[in-house]
């Protein structure tokens, strides 16, 4: 089996579809592109392919990343232009790279795509409906605070959260036109991450971060993991 | 343009309903074409998206150069109330205009029970409700599909009716809308109409002058407008190797209800079940050959990445070349890990060995439709299958590893009794029991799935009134206690439902009145079983001064003159009065592909043929 991983957009046309829709539409691209995939065994035979960190709906990204396998080893401009070609709008593939699958001999193999995420770079934008000062002290607070609780509720269950360490660097806030820009450096542990969407709302609600809610946008701009790009681990 | 806020498509459910930008939709450039079409379906994206019919109209519409064609679904309940409080109207999903500055409307009229849906859709798209009420600024509103062949209740909703396959007549009526545009709107709206209402296949109900007579019924139905034809004949496609048929599927993001390719293999089923509107409807059969549905398969695949194909028809199983077919298919996309599956089967052997190499890999389930509970009533209603047949069916799929079964049942069919009744749970009974024999223990489901029967327009059970809604729930009482295997599993239809479509669909045009009632006063998505309101519907029949059960429950007299017979799918008042006499005798009908012409009048007056391949090569060999 031949590995590649693929550094691919979420685009505003899709914000809306969740993470597993995007398996789906991935797997549908790749058929069309008639790449030789891999499959799985068994009765209901899935390509073997795998997904980095899922991303929430409504949020776009630049970083999504997707490893997946072929029976045959291809070049990588072959396989690039025929999966760009068979993309639906929404997505686009912006890196390639076979993975380097080590040799029996040294030991462990290439860590799953799920497990070498460690941090992920979100740009926020909203419209600011307030004091430009008022909004870079909201942040400020925010960034100089200790300790931040974010009260999640799911349909299963409720628990609190403590924001702060998941914050890489303090959050920061630029403006563009009318629109508020903030920068989010999150970490991404095996046991749990704090959402973009979360923080926002609690600067929001809790710092007074004067800006409309209900029309922010949200882009994951990177996906990394020892401090590179995902794509750059392979 | 319509641009939803993000907070708006964060608060509904699915919002990749409403956010279009699916791969293979067509996107044209609004000020170069001349007609707009919207497309729509009165039901949800997923429901809406998954019809093949419009699949099919949206192609033939786009490949015409003067032609765009976008697509329109009903909203679900949670977007509607953000739309009307924003308001927000409908829109299309490739340009997101609004939907009234379209040309053309047309809703694919699946089912009675999303008729309320139209009003809706209409609505919440600022288009007057009732045809009369609309300008030259509002766009011609058009109805096609299964409900055609009774227009009636909606009719005055309407501005015209496609009745048949619509592939060509579409085209037509597109190519005399541009040439009326051209020609400086001619007449203005009922300029148009005039010139839809030549075309064969075209009706344009306020072209009509309804009368009753003294005892309230329907009695009459006469052209005003010299455009206007007494009878219309549906459209029906000769060949269907040479009309187009979906290549490049527009592909959702989200799940949808039938999420694969869906081949269509012929048109049209002439087992002459008497009970089935399907049958007389799409007569006669026409079958596509196995080397276009071959290239067809090849372009479908390719164009949409979808792993799994359905083979479909009224029943697949009958397609003369299937064996073959298959086979073809099972080499042209080997090491492509494509699944091909029948959405239904015959009751036979033949199909089982199809079902099983097909299944290879899933064995989920099989689904048989008996119909009825004993032979004489099965004789009745013409199925032409015997409990043996049933018994060898079901042995055959238990040996190829089978352990569920559902079954088909209907309540409610003309001469049926008590000991019919009883009848299903002992045919279900019996086939439980045979999984046992065949495999020396238990561990089968027998799932009995029993629908309440609707008398539908041109079948020989049109004249036939339907039972009352509690005598269909004491029939259900009967027949749950009739039950004594562990292994069967009953379902039952809400007979509330089916008693109202009973209204409906051989309603007259005082029905509308009921329906934009019931829709005024919340009615909407009344096929979602939750969201029915069936005191709503009743208190719009004691309003507008209707008795439902004239409408459901009253047996027709034979030479009653009935609302619907002006719109016709061909087949002749005399056939179905002698399959009526031959239901009540039990006598069957044999099939017309193979066996003696059963004389329904369809192919005379509609100057088609059927097109079956193996009795073609059959008729070769005999000239030969």
């Amino acid at each position: 089996m031949y590995k590649y991983r693929a550094q691919l957009t979420k685009g505003d046309e899709i914000r809306y579809i969740s993470h597993l829709d995007y398996a789906g539409v991935m797997e549908r691209a790749i058929r069309r592109a008639k790449l030789p995939a891999a499959y799985t065994e068994g009765f209901n035979p899935h390509l073997k392919m795998s997904f980095a960190s899922p991303l929430s709906l409504g949020v776009t990204s630049d970083a999504e990343y997707m490893d997946f396998e072929l029976t045959k080893p291809l070049c990588q401009p072959e396989i690039f232009d025929k999966l760009s070609a068979a993309l639906p709008p929404g997505i686009k593939l912006i890196k390639l790279k076979p993975v380097k699958e080590p040799k029996p001999c040294e030991g462990k193999k290439h860590k799953a795509l799920m497990a070498e995420v460690e941090q992920g770079i979100y740009e926020v934008v909203a419209p600011l409906i307030g004091d430009w000062d008022a909004a870079v002290k909201a942040v400020e607070k925010y960034n100089s605070a200790h300790e931040v609780n974010y009260h999640r509720v799911t349909p299963k269950k409720t628990r609190d959260i403590e924001v702060k360490q998941y914050m890489l660097e303090p959050v920061k806030i630029g403006m563009s036109g009318e629109w508020v820009k903030l920068t989010m450096n999150i970490s991404i542990t095996q046991t749990g991450s704090i959402k973009p969407a979360e923080i926002l709302e609690l600067l929001h609600t809790e710092y007074g971060l004067p800006v409309a809610l209900g029309r922010a946008l949200i882009n994951r701009s990177k996906l990394m993991g020892q401090g590179k790009d995902l794509i750059d681990l392979v | 343009m319509i641009k939803l806020e993000p907070e708006i498509l964060q608060a509904v459910e699915k919002p990749a309903r409403y956010t279009g930008h699916e791969l293979n939709a067509v996107h044209k450039d609004w000020d170069g074409v001349d007609c707009h079409f919207a497309l729509a379906m009165a039901d949800t994206y997923e429901v809406g998206m998954s019809n093949l019919g419009l699949k099919i109209l949206y192609e033939v519409l786009n490949n015409r150069q003067d032609t765009a064609c976008e697509r329109v679904y009903a909203p679900w309940t949670d977007m509607e109330a953000i739309m009307r409080d924003k308001s927000i109207p409908l829109f299309s999903l490739e340009s997101f205009t609004e939907i009234r500055k379209f040309d053309f409307l047309g809703f694919t009229l699946q089912y009675e029970m999303i008729y309320s849906n139209i009003l809706n859709m209409l609505d919440l798209a600022g288009i007057p409700i009732w045809a009369k009420n609309r300008s030259e600024k509002d766009p011609f509103i058009l109805g096609g599909g299964p409900t055609v062949y009774n227009t009636e209740p909606i009719a005055d909703f309407f501005d015209f009716f496609v009745l048949g396959e619509g592939e060509e007549v579409i085209t037509e009526v597109a190519e005399a809308f541009v040439k009326w545009k051209k020609d400086g709107k001619p007449g203005g709206r009922k300029g148009f109409l005039k010139e839809a209402a030549k075309l064969e296949g075209i009706y344009v109900p306020s072209f009509y002058e309804v009368k009753y007579n003294e005892k309230g019924y329907f009695s009459s139905i006469t052209p005003k407008e010299p455009e206007a034809k007494a009878k219309i004949f549906k459209r029906v496609i000769k060949d269907l190797d040479r009309v187009h048929f979906v290549e490049k599927p527009v592909m959702p993001y989200i799940g949808i209800v039938h999420d694969r390719i869906m081949l269509e293999l012929f048109r049209g089923c002439t087992r002459g079940c008497r009970f089935c509107q399907a049958g007389t409807s799409y007569r006669p059969i026409r079958e596509r050959s196995r080397e276009y549905l071959r290239g067809l398969a090849r372009k479908l695949v390719d164009s949409s990445g979808y792993n799994e194909m359905s083979l479909t028809s009224l029943s697949s199983a009958d397609y003369s070349c299937l064996g073959e077919l298959v086979d073809d298919l099972f080499s042209d996309f080997e090491g492509e890990k494509v699944s091909f599956s029948l959405p239904s089967l015959r009751i036979d052997s033949f199909s089982i060995d199809l079902a099983h190499k097909m299944q290879q890999v899933r064995k989920s389930g099989l689904t048989f439709a008996p119909e009825a509970g004993t032979q004489r009533l099965r004789d009745v209603i013409n199925k032409g299958v015997t409990e043996e047949n049933l018994m060898t069916a079901v042995e055959a799929a238990f040996k190829q590893g089978w352990k569920q079964v559902k079954l088909y049942f209907m309540m409610g069919l003309p001469t049926e009794t008590d000991e019919d009744i009883v009848g299903i749970a002992r045919l279900a009974e019996k086939v439980a029991r045979k999984y046992k024999e065949v495999k020396g223990k238990w561990g089968v489901t027998v799932t009995i799935s029993v629908s309440c029967f609707v008398p539908k327009p041109h079948t020989p059970f049109q004249w036939f009134g339907q039972l009352p809604k509690d005598e269909f729930e004491r029939r259900q009482r009967l027949l749950k206690d009739s039950i004594t295997e562990r292994a069967v599993k009953f379902h039952y239809h809400d007979a509330r439902v089916s008693v109202l479509e009973g209204a409906i669909s051989r309603g007259d045009r005082r029905i509308s009145k009921v329906i934009y009632q019931a829709w005024t006063d919340g009615a909407k998505f009344d096929g979602w079983t939750d969201l029915f309101k069936e005191d709503v519907w009743h208190e719009a029949f004691r309003k507008c001064g209707i008795d439902m059960k004239e409408y459901s429950e009253r047996t027709r007299d034979f030479g009653e003159p009935l609302p619907w017979e002006h719109t016709t799918p061909g087949v002749s008042k005399e056939f179905l009065k002698r399959e009526w006499d031959k239901a009540i005798a039990e006598q069957l009908t044999e099939d017309c592909r193979r066996g003696k012409c059963s004389g329904c009048g369809v192919c005379p007056s509609l100057k088609v043929d059927i097109v079956d391949w193996k009795r073609r090569e059959g008729e070769v060999k005999a000239s030969v």
